[in-house]
């Protein structure tokens, strides 16, 4: 009787051995994981290991949505996985002051520093140390949709021309149309990109001399709710919500319905270049010109995209700064920035410079990618650095929809200070 | 009521007949099945579209909405070359896993609940399942990541799996089920001499299908539904389970539409196939667990 | 010896699982519930014991209060709406009609799409430009509404996704309830001239209060708990008007990396969740 019982209870713990015996048992090579978006990345990881017989790379891919929250919780417990993280750059300064990130300096050569991007690097850094390796950049640019300018009778900007905020103002209504006369348009004039980031929205009142926070890089009241910005966001108001030249409501990506030539212009990354480029149904002729400005203000163009770091805690320090080394310079940097179905835009001069040279950026319409290269070096802002950017991202992401959509300008940016104060004590 | 007819036993009861007219009822239950199924039909169609005709017949709406006028497999071409196929595999192997050994683990915690007296039991269904069944695992993701991570089970098929092996609401489920059935069978099988290991196997489980059906549909849903634990502890692509191969669809740059209906699709459609043809079962679990 | 063993049996039935609640369940709530008297210096990593340093922080936070009342409002909504709808489910697919087989089968489905999916897919139906409901709309002749991008829509857009696979699954529930009740209690009820109303009011409810009561609580717990639609399709807007706590201690806890703070609104929020159980539980108490 109690045998039986006693041989039951063992096959289930039989079970659960069986379950905790280690998955693989290789010694070598070494495997180190890394934590990245769910972009093609079997490419570069084929390409290094190639390089490198002796260092095995695994990747754990998760949606943008998900990414934050995966470090939030993996580093924030100290966990030694993943070895490997690409972060987007503004978040650099909170992962290095949570000390969640290895310093990089003595993995890179003098050469290797001076060939990124010096906003890139600086991005990278927190109070003078590299935590993040840059490895992309982004710029944006107004791509339009000829034949609407055709069909409202106007002339629309060549690839060097920067419109003033002002003109599209004064052109996104009359993209506008209202073809079956429901009271809503099916044809838009206008819209940013990512129409309720921070990312895209900051040069609006930059334009106008404002800044994104604080000189503490934790201060927001009297900065995100100064005239630039309340200024700034009444324009952005005025174009959803006065003008009724872009659409409310939910996020979406323009480029889907700028290829059915259900929007005129937008404000973009270059990424959507190769989009449309590649395209074989495109059935729209479309151009690019330079990012807005506001007339009496200065240019400034948005700037910024993924690096890639190491985890502080990796057992693995050796492999893990091997690839990062890889892919954000040289050879390998440039076998990223040409992965099939890539699109991002490289943080290095000697990556940079080929969109001058390659034979296949002669022509229109990729020689827009040209434009592209020289405006990333132009005018780039980067975001705000603060320790603290997730929570001030998140919550301008939630005041921008709330403006977008109809709420008041300046009540809108006061609630966000409010948040934005509140989230921001944890640090000082 | 020990005198009560057992479960599996009872002959179907004659419902309460309708006095309602047939024509208000059948109106009103087509009301509810537009409701339910429209969103399907038109995720559905959707699925199988060309991703920049997705919302094409949505808005202004037309019946080509709901069906697939644009068939196209491009959605499920592009998924299963991405790997979807093993995430599918994956899921299904640690749901079948939890529904066999988890089903083992809490079937004997719901038959200790539902049939001993013992001392601390109250406090110990209080304390424990009570308690963790009122707690959102989601939200204590933190410390049992810690946890797993020390037991280097990140990773693993074990850190998968383990943690989510005791489920409290299907501990009750078994409990409730198993203080219902008559003692008389329980006595007869003890006086012939049979353990209680045996009883349970042999005398208990047996008249119990409605309850296992209903738990182990219950516990292959949740695991097959999990999202946030597998993406913590298991990202790798050869470890990734449906709902994390769902959401790579969202990008940084855009959404693709198609594939992430037609991988919603699929991953319903399973748990859709398992719980109609065992429908009965459920309500029947639930009459036998005494909630009415 | 035959006893002792007797006494020992239940508990050996009871180890694997409650080793296992206890071990990746209750642990880690409670660790979780710990964090909340903590304060985590962000440079250092070091820990400082805080006292209720958090509990002043969110109870003098008008975020925290605003997300206070839109649960408040959400709980007093969602629950009766669903459990009411739930019951006018069962009994009409209680009803004894041609086919009703089929329509059982057509309303599980909801519960066993996700969540996940069920927000998404929803989200994309209620889309304020390209959506389905707003096409179904138009074609009736009524304007464009922006469902969850409005202030006053939004939450009741939430409650409609949640009631999809909420109203199914409880109608379940009481179906069963509903099978039970013995044919002749109705059929004499019929004969001493109550009408369907009436014998509905008198006997059905009242031989369904144990089956109500569990849903209720059950309901109650899980619209608590619920916050992946908001994560996924509103983030808490427009202006904080679907910025449940549940939704406000993920935010803070997994994004924002303020355990204490997350911790402290969970055990705020658990305090509820226990109290409004009980008073249910008090107020549905049965006599036998």
């Amino acid at each position: 009787m109690l045998g039986r019982k006693i041989m039951f209870l063992t096959t289930l713990l039989g079970i659960f051995v069986i379950l905790l015996a280690p998955a693989s048992a290789q010694d070598d090579p070494t495997t180190i994981t890394w934590l990245t978006l769910g972009w093609p990345a079997d490419y570069i990881i084929e390409e290094f290991e190639a390089r490198n017989p002796d260092i095995n790379v695994e990747a754990e891919q998760v949606g943008f949505n998900d990414l934050f929250a995966q470090i939030q919780v993996r580093l924030g417990a100290g966990s030694e996985v993943p070895d490997v993280i690409s972060v987007d750059v503004p978040l650099v300064s909170g992962y290095a002051l949570r000390n969640w990130l290895l310093p990089l300096d003595p993995v890179f050569t003098g050469d290797e520093v001076e060939d990124w991007l010096p906003a890139a690097v600086n991005a990278g850094s927190y109070e003078g140390t590299l935590y993040a390796a840059p490895v992309s950049t982004s710029t944006q640019l107004l791509f339009y949709n000829k034949g609407c300018f055709d069909r409202a009778g106007l002339m629309p900007p060549g690839a060097d021309d920067r419109l003033t905020w002002e003109e599209i103002a004064e052109i996104a209504p009359q993209l506008t149309f209202d073809d079956d006369s429901d009271g809503t348009p099916d044809v838009w004039g206008f819209i940013w990109e990512q129409m309720v980031r921070i990312y895209q929205l900051q040069a609006l009142p930059e334009s106008l001399g404002g800044s994104a926070i604080g000189e503490d890089g934790l201060t927001v009241d009297g900065v995100i709710n100064s005239p630039e910005w309340i200024e700034a966001y009444t324009y952005y108001f005025n174009m959803f919500n006065v003008w009724n030249a872009a659409p409310q409501g939910e996020e979406f990506w323009p480029a889907d319905i700028f290829e059915t030539g259900n929007i005129c212009m937008f404000v973009g990354g270059p990424w959507n270049i190769g989009r449309f480029a590649n395209n074989a149904d495109l059935d729209i002729d479309w151009g690019v010109s330079r990012h807005p400005y506001f007339a009496d203000g200065v240019p400034a163009t948005p700037t910024g995209s993924w690096h890639i770091g190491v985890n502080a805690n990796t057992e693995n320090v050796d492999a893990a700064t091997r690839f990062v080394h890889f892919i954000s310079t040289g050879e390998g940097a440039e076998l990223w920035w040409r992965r099939p179905g890539g699109g991002d835009f490289p943080a290095q001069q000697s990556v940079l410079a080929m969109f001058a040279t390659e034979e296949e950026f002669d022509e229109l319409p990729m020689s827009y990618m040209r434009t592209a290269a020289d405006e990333a070096t132009v005018n780039p802002r980067p975001r705000a650095v603060t320790v603290g950017f997730l929570e001030y991202e998140q919550i301008l992401q939630n005041t921008f929809q709330d403006i977008r959509n109809g709420a008041d300008v300046e009540e809108s940016l006061n609630l966000a200070v409010q948040r934005i104060e509140s989230e921001m004590a944890k640090y000082r | 009521m020990s005198n009560r007819a057992m479960p599996t036993a009872s002959p179907a009861r004659k419902p309460w007949r309708s006095q309602a007219q047939p024509i208000v009822v059948y109106a009103l239950l087509i009301l509810g099945v537009v409701f339910v199924i429209v969103p399907l039909m038109w995720a559905a169609a959707a699925s199988f579209t060309p991703n920049h005709k997705v919302f094409e017949y949505a808005y202004p709406f037309s019946w080509r909405a709901l069906f697939p006028v644009d068939f196209t497999l491009e959605a499920y071409d592009n998924l299963f070359e991405r790997g979807f196929g093993r995430a599918v595999g994956n899921t299904f192997f640690l749901a079948i896993a939890t529904v066999i050994i988890g089903g083992g683990v809490n079937a004997l915690a719901g038959f200790a609940f539902g049939r001993f007296e013992f001392r601390g039991k109250n406090a110990l269904f209080l304390a424990i399942v009570m308690l963790t069944f009122m707690v959102p695992v989601d939200l204590t993701a933190i410390p049992r990541y810690i946890l797993v991570n020390s037991f280097d089970w990140i990773n693993t098929w074990q850190g998968l799996l383990i943690p989510g092996l005791a489920n409290s609401l299907v501990i009750f489920l078994f409990r409730q089920f198993f203080a219902e059935i008559p003692q008389e069978l329980i006595d007869a099988a003890r006086v012939d001499g049979a353990t209680w290991l045996r009883v349970l196997v042999s005398i208990i489980l047996p008249i119990s299908k409605p309850v296992l059906v209903a738990a182990a549909l219950l516990m292959f849903i949740s695991q097959w539904n999990a999202f946030f634990w597998p993406l913590l502890v298991a990202p790798t692509k050869e470890m990734r389970v449906v709902q994390v191969e769902i959401s790579l669809a969202i990008g940084q740059y855009g959404t693709i539409w198609n594939e992430l209906l037609a991988g919603s699709m699929i991953a319903a459609i399973v748990p859709i196939l398992l719980v109609i043809p065992f429908q009965r079962y459920y309500v029947q679990a639930i009459t036998g667990t005494g909630l009415e | 010896m035959m006893r002792a063993r007797q006494q020992i049996i239940p508990y050996l039935f009871l180890l694997p699982a409650l080793l296992l609640l206890v071990v990746f369940n209750l642990m880690p709530t409670i660790a979780t519930l710990f964090e909340s008297m903590f304060v985590i210096s962000l440079r250092s990593g070091e820990r400082v014991f805080a006292g209720f340093a958090n509990y002043n922080r969110i109870f003098n936070d008008p975020i925290f209060w605003k997300s206070f009342q839109v649960t408040v409002v959400f709980s007093l909504l969602v629950n009766p709406i669903q459990i009411a709808l739930a019951l006018g489910l069962a009994v009409l697919i209680n009803q004894r009609v041609r086919g009703i087989g089929l329509f059982r089968s057509i309303y599980l489905l909801p519960i066993a799409v996700s969540l996940n999916v069920t927000a998404i897919v929803w989200g994309l139906m209620l889309d304020q430009n390209s959506g389905m409901v707003n096409g179904i709309l138009w074609q009736l002749g009524i304007a464009r509404q922006p469902f969850l991008h409005s202030v006053d829509q939004a939450l009741w857009s939430i409650i409609l996704i949640a009631s999809w696979i909420g109203v199914p699954l409880w109608s379940l529930f009481i179906l069963a309830g509903l099978q039970n009740i013995p044919p002749p209690v109705l059929e004499a009820a019929k004969i001493d001239g109550a009408n369907a109303w009436q014998s509905f009011t008198k006997i059905t409810l009242p031989l369904l209060r144990r089956v109500l009561a569990f849903v209720l609580v059950a309901d109650t717990v899980a619209n608590f708990l619920m916050f992946a639609p908001i994560l996924l399709l509103t983030s808490g807007g427009p202006r904080l008007s679907t910025n449940l706590i549940m939704y406000e201690t993920y935010r803070r806890g997994f994004l924002y990396g303020d355990l204490g703070a997350s911790a402290a609104m969970l055990s705020v929020m658990l305090l509820i969740v226990f109290i409004i159980v009980g008073i249910e539980l008090y107020a549905l108490r049965g006599s036998d």
